[in-house]
């Protein structure tokens, strides 16, 4: 068993044989934050667009309302991700790193089926315990690209694609309306409408539609392409609390207001879609 | 024993000896491993369901339709509330059930849980009623009722109904008063009290607005009148569809006063 | 002398357990049948554990659950003193609970384990105990009454009931305190405690604990042991209600959340703190 302090990089497994025997003693694992989502993609004359939206759960609890499920790989491929958000996040962040070293070794602009076998090999070396189900897409020499990447490490490559908890959903529509040879923007209203359908029918998914359209030109990254969902009632009176309602215990006067100064002990990086994983 | 119990072969149907009841239970219903709400889904922690016997899976009788409750009450008012999401596991089968009843025009009751087991109850309840009203020429009041459904519940003690029930209504003085009940029958007298998926979200909000907790008593506002009380139970209901996801859609709103039961409808996010 | 059967024969709760109780698929049941509903499955007494094994807690039917609960008699009767709280799992249900349940103007049962097992078949307790004073034209004893409920719950044996509750009243025989629960224990003592507090509740009643106690000083130790017990368990809280059994019946005492207690410990110590300082200061200066 490797220590992690001399780990080569990458997995540690050093708890590994303690959780699974403190699982079986009953203990919960913490619960990891998922992304019951919809995803998916469409190719058209010229390019690609995906889609996705922008909820996070943990269980039957909204993490995150408006989270970026589409990412970055290179400059003219993006990778939308569904399952747990940190093996989407951390998968696609290592592809997006490893696929930048081999363009600059090999000076070429890196190609969609480059990301798309790294991407594959990395899953299925994990077996299906990586839980990232990727819709990858892109421009590259060869023109556009749009493939499913599916936890196990299995690939498909097709003219429409759905993955996720609402991929049922947007398929639905993507059966009923595809069409080959689309313009950007009938491609753009095909990509909405099923993500629009997996938002409202699936309740893993939901909040707004972000758009991703890839052209030979170039890539246009659109958050919120629609939002349907915004909060739809507020309290006109609002909630005003009146210094001094909350009691506070004697004693812990030095605390009491912001005249005395707080001190700054630790500036914390506010929480972002993306995952460090420099270590 | 009561004569009313009914007997099946008073109905004309074959009568079947307890002992060979059919087990058509058995047959299981689709558990689906990925589904939040599915009761007893993580007795798999791999995923697969536990299959039993060449039939199929094992006895599933309760799931959980999600949904959230509320019943907040006043001086001289209630306010009951309920969504009419039936969710099931990712899937919305219905954005539109409703899940109070009007019991009396002076109590109405709300159920989150599942919801045949919710219909059922509504249906025995109306039916008690019903009988009340003829056997007494009058409407049962609000302690009554509140007592008679904690009976109902407890009645089912070894197979409960899976419902998780919250009463409004005006007691005789006219006063306002919720009441909270466990799955057995198990209920107290509260002013604002909320139950369901969105429970964890909401009753906190209301412990702080309605009842003042934690608040310096010399800081504590005046009791909420009808309207605003509404306006937080709207707000409430809100802020718990933005965050619950088997809270939304619409949601159904009681306001119970001495001129009767109002019934108002206003929509939440439907994502 | 007027016989008073019928009453029982049209409200007891009946005989449950057998197959009577069941009911036809093709019909419902209004509740009108005074019994409680057993599940048509092969072992009906394991279905709840059946339906709900493996399932995590969140996912589960919550009963409300945990408690402190204390009586114990002493020369001026019995003191009764519970806590409030209700937790269902990690979620405290309610912090208002009536964990003392009144009976009649004499007799009070306590709560503790399912909260809807105590108050329902405390209830028809109640129901009882009035039956046999119009038969018998005289109250019920502690001991009868006990014994009543004591008798109901063993019937149910295995079923999954929960409760430990005592059963405290002045009758002929003075004071008495009984302790019932679920498995069909039935014991007559002079002090107990139960619940997921009482281990709490039982140390500050047994080092404080004299017969000859006044009321006040008895109130304040029953008082003191559910605060003790609320302090110290994650399951016991709210506010404190305490009830004393005299000899004409019982008075309610008092309703005080825990916290009011709490403040005044707190105040207490931080004095005494300042007191000993003052006393280790006082050297230090001559």
């Amino acid at each position: 068993m490797t220590s992690s302090g001399n780990a080569p990089g990458g997995f540690s497994f050093d708890n590994v044989i303690r959780n699974s025997m403190l699982q079986q003693k009953g203990y919960a694992p913490p619960t990891a934050r998922k992304t019951g989502t919809t995803i998916a993609g469409v190719v058209f004359s010229g390019g690609v667009v995906l889609g996705a939206d922008t909820r996070a759960t943990s269980g039957p609890t909204v993490f995150e309302k408006n989270c970026q499920k589409i990412h970055y790989i290179a400059d003219s491929i993006m990778c939308c991700g569904a399952g747990t958000a940190a093996d989407t996040d951390a998968t696609t962040q290592l592809i997006s790193s490893q696929l930048a070293l081999h363009s600059l070794a090999t000076r070429r602009a890196p190609r969609v089926a480059t990301a798309l076998n790294m991407l594959k090999q990395m899953l299925f070396r994990y077996q299906g315990h990586i839980s990232a189900a990727l819709v990858l897409g892109g421009v590259d020499f060869h023109g556009p690209h749009l493939y499913t990447v599916y936890p196990h490490g299995s690939t498909d490559r097709l003219p429409y694609v759905t993955m996720g908890s609402g991929s049922l959903a947007a398929m639905a529509v993507f059966e009923s309306k595809y069409k080959e040879d689309m313009t950007a923007d009938e491609a753009k209203q095909l990509v909405y409408e099923g993500i629009s359908a997996g938002i409202f029918n699936d309740l893993g998914s939901g909040g707004n539609v972000d758009l991703c359209i890839i052209t030979k030109e170039g890539k246009e990254l659109i958050r919120g392409y629609a939002k349907e969902n915004e909060r739809k009632y507020r309290r006109p009176a609002g909630y005003i609390f009146p210094h001094g309602a909350t009691p506070v215990i004697a004693g812990s006067e030095q605390f009491k207001g912001p005249e005395k100064g707080f001190s700054v002990v630790a500036e914390v990086a506010p929480a972002q879609d993306t995952m460090d994983v420099s270590a | 024993m009561s004569v009313l119990r009914p007997n099946a072969s008073v109905m004309g149907l074959p009568y079947t000896a307890p002992g060979n009841a059919p087990r058509g239970f058995t047959l299981g219903e689709h558990v689906d491993p990925e589904d939040p709400l599915e009761v007893g889904n993580s007795s798999n922690p791999h995923g697969k369901p536990r299959a039993i016997g060449p039939m199929g899976r094992r006895f599933q009788p309760y799931k959980n339709n999600g949904g959230t409750v509320v019943a907040v009450s006043g001086k001289d008012y209630s306010v009951i509330a309920s969504d009419t999401r039936l969710g099931s596991g990712y899937s919305v089968p219905s954005r539109n059930v409703s899940r109070i009843i009007k019991l009396t025009d002076k109590c109405v009751l709300a159920s989150s849980g599942m919801q045949s087991d919710i219909a059922v109850l509504h249906k025995v309840l109306r039916i008690r009623l019903t009988q009340y009203q003829y056997a007494h020429h009058q409407e049962m009041s609000l302690t009554a009722i509140s007592q008679m459904l904690s009976t109902m519940l407890y009645y089912r003690r070894f197979q409960p109904y899976y419902t998780f029930n919250v009463l409004g209504g005006i007691d005789a003085e006219g006063h306002g008063w919720s009441y909270s009940y466990d799955a057995i029958g198990s209920h107290e007298k509260v002013r604002a009290v909320c139950s369901g998926t969105g429970q964890n979200l909401l009753q906190p909000i209301l412990d702080n607005q309605v009842e003042f907790r934690q608040t310096a008593p010399e800081k504590k506002p005046e009791e909420l009148s009808l309207e605003p009380c509404v306006e937080l139970v709207k707000d409430a209901f809100t802020s718990a569809g933005e965050r619950d996801i088997y809270t939304g859609d619409i949601v159904e709103l009681a306001k119970v006063t001495a001129k009767g039961v109002e019934i108002e409808k206003f929509e939440l996010r439907s994502d | 002398m007027r016989n008073f059967d019928f009453l029982d024969a049209e409200y007891a709760i009946s005989g449950t357990r057998s197959d009577e109780a069941r009911v036809s698929p093709d019909a419902i049941d209004l509740g009108l049948s005074n019994s409680l509903v057993v599940p048509q499955v092969d072992r009906p007494s394991s279905f709840l554990r059946d339906a709900f094994a493996n399932v995590p807690e969140k996912d589960r039917i919550r009963f409300a659950h945990g408690t402190t609960t204390l009586a114990f008699s002493f020369k001026g009767g019995i003191i009764v003193a519970v806590d409030s709280r209700a937790s269902m799992g990690q979620y405290i249900g309610s912090g208002t609970v009536k964990k003392i349940i009144e009976i009649n103007p004499y007799l009070l049962g306590t709560m503790a384990g399912g909260a809807a097992d105590c108050s329902f078949w405390e209830r028809d307790l109640g129901r009882r105990c009035k039956l046999y004073e119009l038969r018998n034209k005289e109250r019920i004893s502690v001991a009868a009454a006990s014994k009543l409920l004591a008798n109901t719950v063993y019937y149910y044996k295995g079923m999954g009931l929960s409760m430990g509750t005592m059963i405290c009243g002045w009758d002929k025989t003075g004071p008495s305190i009984f302790y019932v629960d679920s498995d069909g224990t039935r014991l007559k003592g002079k002090m107990f405690s139960v619940g997921s507090g009482s281990t709490f509740a039982y140390g500050v009643l047994d080092q404080g604990y004299s017969y000859d106690m006044s009321d006040e000083e008895a109130i304040t130790l029953g008082q003191k042991s559910i605060y003790h017990a609320t302090h110290r368990d994650a399951a016991s809280g709210g506010v404190i209600n305490l009830y004393h059994v005299k000899e004409d019946g019982w008075v309610k005492i008092s309703s005080e959340d825990m916290m009011v207690q709490h403040r005044a410990r707190m105040a207490q110590i931080k004095a005494e703190n300042e007191t000993s300082a003052a006393v280790v200061a006082e050297p230090a200066a001559a």
